[in-house]
């Protein structure tokens, strides 16, 4: 059984009296110790459907519509919330994308992570302090023991991050969620701090879900890899599989917008057009206004999944057969 | 960092530290009241009836013949009780009322329109109003000053857990597993803490000033009490013979509030460093 299962997620916003739906029919597993990555521009839905996940879409006004998400084979949208209470930063964790703002201003960093220790495991404060003090040497702090008494702001961006990854891991996570955790953070740091996560990964065998916008970052670090357009899940594959041979054109489109160094251009590739706005109305297949290969059918009628070997589904109404 | 610029706040700024003297003084006056003061402030002494300032007693007398110093000295004490009390009293409710409304959006409909509705009135009138509902003592004044600053401070609390509660560091406490207590008690409260301070030295002045007006309306501390407020009252018959009875009270109180609004502004000012450039060194 997966870890994670997501069946059929549907969110919606809540404006004015009308739902208007984010995030439609979206499904992926995670198994145990793998790693998903799910790509795609910003408002696509990415970011809602990690929310979902750890239920923190409560009290706002976006609401889960439909659909199921099991994890350990509970189904978390029906938990009471202190059960559900019980589960985030215990078996499943999240890591964000400010680190700048992501740590409370006004206690030290070693007061943070005992708080979030002493949550969920009974420990006294002096044992919670002597884990902290190992956490943050896991997340490769320097000094971990005088890094305790630090508060937030006499860290940088990527300290702070390893702090946020610390707390997240404090108590051993099956899932630990990355909602674009090297984002805020310069190119060096982000190659450091993806590869800590992986290196917890294989130590801990925690799953991991990356949502990242940026291709490269999800290249390297995930088994499986699921692009969203537009609140839904237009091509899931194995990274492998997705790399090799993209059969959505906007999975295609997005490859394409990778800038070559080697390549001496003057303008920059991208995917014509513009991610519409949520309230815009979109007949058929949310992406043919900007699709290189649409077709009349593409605007009437919504296309259906294409599957094809190794878990690779599409949707599309023509999806590229063979590898370009 | 916040914490930081609070140890010297008054760096640089001689008439907040002048302020801040005053009010040691007063201080000192309030809990020392009954060795520093000659005389009991309740003794009368016929013989005695308002004396001019001068021989034993310094200030004069009232119209009782009760020693003007020492009632002063002694209203420093109500002026602390009251002013603490009345910054307990708002803090807690408003705080409470404030952070409860921005945290849970339904329960923050209802009781904020509530808080809109009492700072319709004047804050004196709702005093007044809520004070001939009451009777007249330390525990009621308290109370209804109290409720007139909970407003005020309800509002601003308000505004500033709507801000914080949209903070990541929040939602990663969220995430973490904590209560909506411990987020709102733990993550929440302690960034609140210097706005707070500021809130309660601008409170605790406004207080004086609430209170005397009440005590001068006749309308506040029990008479017998000795408050700076019902010095003036009872002075205002004899303004013209004795003057002093007028001039000492109303002397303290000016001077305490002015002190605790430059105390109050130097802590702003050390919060909230967009002002201190324009008013260095006042």
């Amino acid at each position: 059984m997966a870890l994670l299962e997501v069946r059929n997620l549907c969110i919606a916003v809540g404006s004015g009296g009308a739902l208007l739906p984010v995030v439609e029919d979206v499904s992926f597993t995670v198994e145990a110790g793998r790693t998903l990555g799910i790509v795609g521009e910003s408002g696509c839905g990415k970011s809602l459907t990690s929310l979902a996940i750890m239920g923190l879409l409560e009290g706002s006004q976006v609401r889960i519509t439909g659909g199921e998400i099991r994890f350990a084979g509970r189904e978390l949208t029906k938990l009471p919330a202190a059960e559900r209470r019980a589960i985030m930063g215990d078996q499943m964790a999240m890591i964000f994308q400010e680190p700048m703002t992501s740590l409370n201003p006004v206690y030290r960093i070693g007061d943070q992570i005992v708080e979030v220790l002493r949550q969920h495991r009974s420990m006294s404060r002096r044992d919670a302090l002597v884990r902290a003090a190992e956490l943050l040497a896991l997340v490769r702090i320097p000094g971990p023991a005088e890094r305790l008494k630090s508060y937030p702001h006499q860290l940088s961006g990527g300290m702070r991050q390893r702090v946020m990854i610390a707390m997240a891991i404090a108590c051993d996570p099956s899932l630990l969620i990355a909602d674009e955790p090297t984002t805020a953070l310069d190119v060096t740091v982000q190659a450091q701090i993806l590869d800590l996560l992986a290196d917890l990964q294989a130590r801990t065998g925690m799953a991991v879900v990356l949502i990242s916008h940026d291709l490269g970052v999800i290249a390297e670090t995930c088994q499986t890899i699921a692009v969203m357009y537009r609140g839904r899940i237009v091509e899931s594959a194995s990274a492998a599989g997705l790399f090799a041979a993209p059969r959505h054109p906007y999975t295609s489109g997005l490859m394409a917008s990778i800038p070559d160094a080697d390549a001496d251009c003057e303008t920059l590739p991208a995917i014509a057009g513009r991610v519409p706005r949520i309230d815009e109305r979109i007949g058929g297949c949310a992406f043919h206004p900007r699709c290189p290969r649409a077709a009349s059918r593409c605007a009437i009628e919504p296309p259906a999944t294409a599957t094809y070997p190794e878990d690779h589904v599409v949707l599309c109404h023509f999806p590229e057969e063979a590898a370009p | 960092m916040n914490t930081l610029a609070l140890f010297n706040p008054f760096s640089g700024r001689r008439l907040a530290f002048l302020g801040l003297v005053w009010l040691g003084f007063i201080l000192i006056c309030a809990l020392a009241a009954p060795l520093l003061a000659p005389f009991d402030p309740l003794a009368i002494a016929p013989v005695d009836r308002l004396s001019e300032p001068g021989g034993s007693y310094w200030f004069g007398t009232d119209n009782f013949g009760r020693d003007t110093l020492s009632r002063c000295i002694y209203g420093a004490r109500m002026a602390l009780i009251i002013g603490l009390g009345t910054v307990a009293v708002s803090l807690t409710a408003g705080s409470l009322i404030g952070m409860l409304s921005a945290y849970f959006t339904r329960l923050g409909h209802v009781l904020m329109r509530v808080i809109d509705v009492l700072m319709a009135f004047p804050a004196l009138l709702l005093a007044l109003v809520l004070m001939t509902l009451l009777e007249r003592s330390v525990a009621n004044t308290i109370i209804v000053i109290g409720i007139v600053y909970t407003t005020t401070t309800a509002r601003i609390l308000f505004g500033m857990t709507l801000k914080l509660k949209n903070e990541v560091f929040v939602e990663a406490a969220v995430c973490s597993g904590a209560g909506h207590c411990s987020v709102l008690f733990r993550h929440i409260l302690p960034n609140l803490i210097s706005p707070l301070l500021v809130q309660a030295s601008f409170i605790f002045a406004f207080a004086q000033l609430q209170a005397a007006a009440l005590d001068f309306l006749g309308l506040g501390l029990p008479p017998e009490i000795p408050s700076w407020g019902n010095m003036l009252s009872e002075s205002r018959i004899y303004v013209t013979r004795a003057p002093w009875l007028l001039i000492f009270p109303g002397i303290l109180i000016i001077f305490s509030v002015f002190s605790m609004n430059l105390v109050g502004d130097a802590l702003r000012d050390s919060i909230d460093p967009r002002f201190k450039d324009d008013i260095a060194g006042v």
